[in-house]
């Protein structure tokens, strides 16, 4: 264990933008993109530099820097959907009400997951400090040691996890101190998790936040070795993966939603990690592979016949189950062949459309190629140019490229609808795969239906191929409702902006907004 | 039962935060609301009041589409004036508007930036333009609507010199997006004054004229509050501002009985000539029992047993509304009625009165809790008798009513097992449907 980049000592880990040189605002083809990220450099060096602040050969990943944006997810968000999703420990929001209006969102996710997961179904349990304009002025410390106290004698959960908010960090509450008191008072692990919504220019890092303090204060220090368990970073996903996994003779162990807190710590006893998506797990694993020596899947992600095999050809070289694995795969191919070809007929001359998280959509994509669907674009809601592991054969989009072409408009755009007009109307496609929200209402009115992939497993290995291609059957006869929405509906935006084809003409030219736009608006004529 | 000890926690929140009132803005047709906070807030408010709430949707300028700033860490060190600046630009270029509304969140306050000069050099160019302070933990969202509502009367509406118009009304009742049933609620009430005689701003909905509607809300001869506390500040203020009376009802009526008291009350009210409203009660009374009657036979002679007993949990407006219906009406005896919404503590006796006065001979305490876990420990103990419990509440009960093998039905947020596009449980035709999907999930699930 040779290099260490993730740094277990502090308790908050370092900015997704620090870190690997994400961003958030770009556009071209995806073949631009894998040369601009530099992968293969990045993965050697330092991997941080990034258009944050780097300089050098490694800066190269220039941001398109637009004056309008619109709503989002944060941080924050994102550790109350992984952390607030453990079925015996407890999370609290540290921060006013509004922090956690989104607990029923959760609760629904949560309750679906553990369906999916044959565990019983009960509430979500998110705590909120509830903080006041009083709690501002005075400090909120002690509302933060009353909730503290009330989950550990209402619930006793195994540990609790304290969020901070964008209030809470601007007014200098030191979550880590009141968590070191409160753990020693309590005697299990109290978890600080530094996720205020300012801090990283991407919800993603709240994937990493949440990682860091389950890697940091849960996960086992003293490991004995579980032959057959598996880790896979995942979310709320139905669980294909044992079926993968089972002739490999694995059992998986989920993280971090739906996990109790044992399922967890004994994440260190693992022989592997492997995940659906690099975006979400690359973190997690690196940490496991250089704090505890579990070696991470170094291939590409299970999406596509291709991908596939390589990432069971990967996983039977850690766990020397080599041969079976190629008679596995061999049988599997022939399994699925005559549905394949069947469905390859039935959805010939489709066309699809990918919003989705990073490293996913890079999957989602191979998926619609295998089945011989055009892709002429995609929204990705960040770009990682690296991921943090910096293993070679984790490079998704460059994987995607060069096993099924390139994706000529590909954009990195973080959930703004008001660019999704123009961006559709280059490409051609029949529906659009989303996840996170905002984007497929919009689509819906250009007469384009959506696949939300709520279960995002769905896609994964031989028979997710399958699955999708079935689905996409279903999705592409809601065309019908779509139609009846855009003939009668209107988008809310001006016509001067839908007149626009560069979805970041503003980032190229903002001397545009100086000039009128010869409609009315605001209650303005502005010529 | 075990003493409730109400802290600062709130597990299983039933409200979102004052800068909530960006649904209030988004309510209204052509309204824009541009959050003035950090990337998170304004999606985190969606889910509480339209996502997670009967899945209402958010119209073109609400949901994904809602400007924001999205706060980083640069806005918090070097304050945020200047993206906002940016923003409110670019979003009078591209969103399509009639009256944008400037929210600021936790972030921007706590900083102290200075939202109003920014605005006022948009303002000063002709737009229509405000701002409001909604910082998050100024309150919940009902505050944030009567904080937003103001703003838009003082800065938009403006001073009014002119004739009042003797039949036109402002409607203060339910609270958009937040009362789950808001859009079907509000379209009855209209329907029920306009045909009494009335002309009705609605100001928020299909219904809604928008800021024509607003820019009129002077020349109404009064303001008509139909809500136990929500809206009597800002009939207040308008009281101040324009001179003009108002009318408080309290509870939200449903049925025919409670209805036809409702519009003689506002009738006598306005002093407007009753025989138009006497001769539309007529009719939609006898269209009432017509339904009623064949009703009956169900509820007469279903052999397979109803619930008797029910608790109701959730805000003011509703609890008390479907506590009176239910035990006046109904004749269903209320067991544990719990509200939720977080009233200010001088509001409360007379909260709590309403529900001493119920139907003859059936009264109740109400209790205010705004924490889950203690509302459903309070369920929980809660003693239902032979019958099925029933529970008119949010998602958050399912789980006790699972325990207490109970019939929940959402009426309010959060409602994740309801999609609700314009259903109404108030007034003549409300109440029917409300007794519809009470029964159907009586004799459902067999």
């Amino acid at each position: 264990m040779a290099k260490r980049t993730i740094n277990l000592d502090m308790t908050a880990c370092d900015n997704r933008e620090m870190r690997i040189g994400s961003i958030t605002s770009w556009d071209g083809s995806a073949s631009e993109l894998v040369a601009a990220s530099n992968y293969e450099e990045r993965g050697k060096g330092e991997k941080k530099k990034g258009c944050a602040g780097g300089k050098g050969k490694l800066c190269q990943l220039c941001e398109l820097h637009m004056p309008f944006s619109q709503q989002t997810m944060c941080a924050n968000a994102i550790v109350g959907c992984q952390i607030g999703n453990i079925t015996d420990c407890i999370l609290i929001d540290h921060g006013p009400i509004g922090c956690s209006a989104n607990h029923a969102r959760f609760n629904l996710g949560y309750k679906m997951g553990l369906i999916r997961r044959g565990k019983p179904v009960e509430n979500l349990r998110i705590f909120s400090t509830n903080l006041k304009e009083q709690d501002m002025v005075f400090g909120a410390s002690d509302r933060l040691r009353q909730t503290i106290q009330d989950a550990f004698d209402r619930y006793h959960p195994r540990a609790i996890f304290i969020s901070m908010s964008c209030s809470t960090a601007i007014i200098g509450e030191d979550i880590d101190s009141v968590a070191d008191e409160k753990e020693a008072e309590l005697g299990i692990p109290i978890v600080p998790l530094h996720c205020e919504g300012f801090r990283s220019k991407h919800w993603s890092t709240g994937f990493d936040i949440s990682q860091h303090g389950v890697v940091r204060q849960i996960v086992k220090r003293d490991p004995v070795k579980q032959p057959d368990l598996i880790n896979i970073v995942a979310l709320w996903g139905t669980d294909y993966f044992t079926d993968i996994l089972k002739p490999l003779g694995l059992r998986v162990n989920y993280m971090i939603d739906m996990a109790s807190y044992d399922e967890l710590a004994q994440a260190s006893e693992a022989v592997a990690t492997a995940t659906f998506c690099h975006t979400l797990g690359s973190y997690m694993a690196t940490a496991l592979e250089e704090h505890f020596g579990v070696p991470q899947i170094d291939a590409p992600q299970p999406y596509g016949i291709a991908a596939t095999d390589a990432w069971l050809r990967a996983i039977a070289k850690i766990v020397g189950k080599e041969q079976e694995t190629e008679d596995y795969i061999q049988r599997e191919h022939e399994r699925i062949a005559p549905r394949l070809a069947e469905l390859r007929e039935e959805l010939k001359g489709l066309n699809g459309f990918v919003m989705t998280g990073s490293s996913y959509a890079h999957g989602l994509i191979s998926v619609l190629r295998e089945l011989g669907l055009g892709v002429e674009g995609s929204i990705v809601f960040h770009h990682d140019p690296v991921y943090d592991s910096g293993h070679e054969h984790q490079n998704t989009l460059k994987y995607l490229v060069d096993s099924y072409g390139d994706v000529p408009h590909f954009t990195v755009s973080k959930t703004q609808p008001f660019q999704l007009y123009a961006i559709l109307n280059r490409v051609k496609t029949d529906f659009v795969i989303i996840r996170h929200n905002g984007l497929a209402p919009v689509a819906a009115k250009l007469g384009i239906p959506a696949l939300a992939m709520g279960d995002e497993h769905f896609p994964v290995g031989y028979d997710g191929i399958i699955r999708v291609g079935e689905i996409l059957l279903d999705i592409v006869a809601r065309k019908k409702f779509n139609q009846v929405l855009a003939r009668h509906t209107e988008l809310g935006y001006t016509n001067w902006w839908l007149s626009q084809e560069d979805p970041f003409i503003l980032a190229r030219k903002p001397e545009l907004l100086d000039e009128p736009i010869y409609e009315e608006n605001g209650g303005r004529y502005d010529g | 039962m075990a003493e409730l000890k109400q802290t600062n926690t709130i597990v299983h929140p039933r409200y979102g935060c004052a800068i909530g009132a960006a649904y209030t803005v988004a309510a209204i047709p052509g309204g824009v609301p541009i959050a003035n906070c950090g990337p998170g807030c304004v999606d985190k408010q969606y889910f509480a009041l339209s996502g997670s709430n009967g899945f209402q949707g958010s119209g073109v300028a609400a949901g994904g589409d809602m400007p924001s700033v999205n706060f980083g860490e640069n806005e918090v060190v070097f304050g945020g004036a200047k993206k906002l600046d940016g923003l409110i630009k670019s979003a009078l270029k591209i969103v399509k508007g009639d009256l944008f509304v400037v929210l600021t969140g936790c972030s921007g306050e706590l900083i102290g930036d200075n939202v109003e000069s920014v605005v006022k050099a948009y303002k000063k160019q002709g737009y229509n333009i405000v701002f409001a302070d909604t910082a998050g933990f100024k309150g919940n969202n009902l505050r944030g609507h009567e904080i937003v509502v103001k703003a838009i009367i003082d800065q938009f509406v403006g001073d009014f010199k002119g004739r009042r118009r003797r039949t036109l009304i402002n409607l203060w009742a339910e609270v958009p997006y937040f009362n789950t049933f808001w859009r079907g609620d509000t379209a009855e009430l209209k329907r029920i004054l306009e045909g009494a005689g009335f002309e009705v701003n609605v100001l928020f909905g299909p219904q809604s004229a928008g800021i024509s509607e607003w820019q009129r809300i002077p020349r109404a001869s009064f303001n008509l509050v139909v809500s136990p506390w929500v809206g009597v500040g800002i009939a207040k203020h308008l009281e101040e501002k324009y001179g003009q009376p108002y009318l408080h009802i309290p509870v939200l009526p449903i049925g025919e009985e409670a209805t036809s008291a409702f519009l003689r009350k506002v009738v006598d009210f306005a002093g407007i000539d009753p025989q138009k409203a006497e001769r539309f009660i007529q009719t939609e009374a006898h269209e009432y029992y017509y339904y009623l009657e064949h009703f009956a036979d169900f509820f007469a002679e279903y052999w397979f047993g109803l619930p008797s007993r029910f608790a109701a949990v959730g805000d003011s407006a509703y609890n008390i509304a479907l506590t009176k219906f239910l035990s006046d009406q109904v004749g269903l005896i209320p067991v544990k009625q719990i509200i939720t919404d977080n009233p200010p503590e001088k509001k409360r006796d007379s909260i709590a009165a309403l529900y001493h006065d119920l139907t003859q001979g059936v009264e109740t305490d109400p209790v205010f809790l705004e924490d889950g876990y203690l509302i459903e420990q309070a369920l929980e103990e809660t003693d239902f008798g032979s019958g099925v419990p029933l529970i008119l509440g949010s998602s958050w009960e399912k789980d006790v009513a699972a325990k207490k093998k109970g019939l929940l039905l959402e009426v309010g947020t959060p409602a994740t097992e309801e999609v609700v596009i314009n259903r109404s449980y108030i007034g003549y035709r409300g109440a029917l449907t409300l007794l519809e999907n009470i029964y159907t999930a009586t004799v459902g699930g067999k």
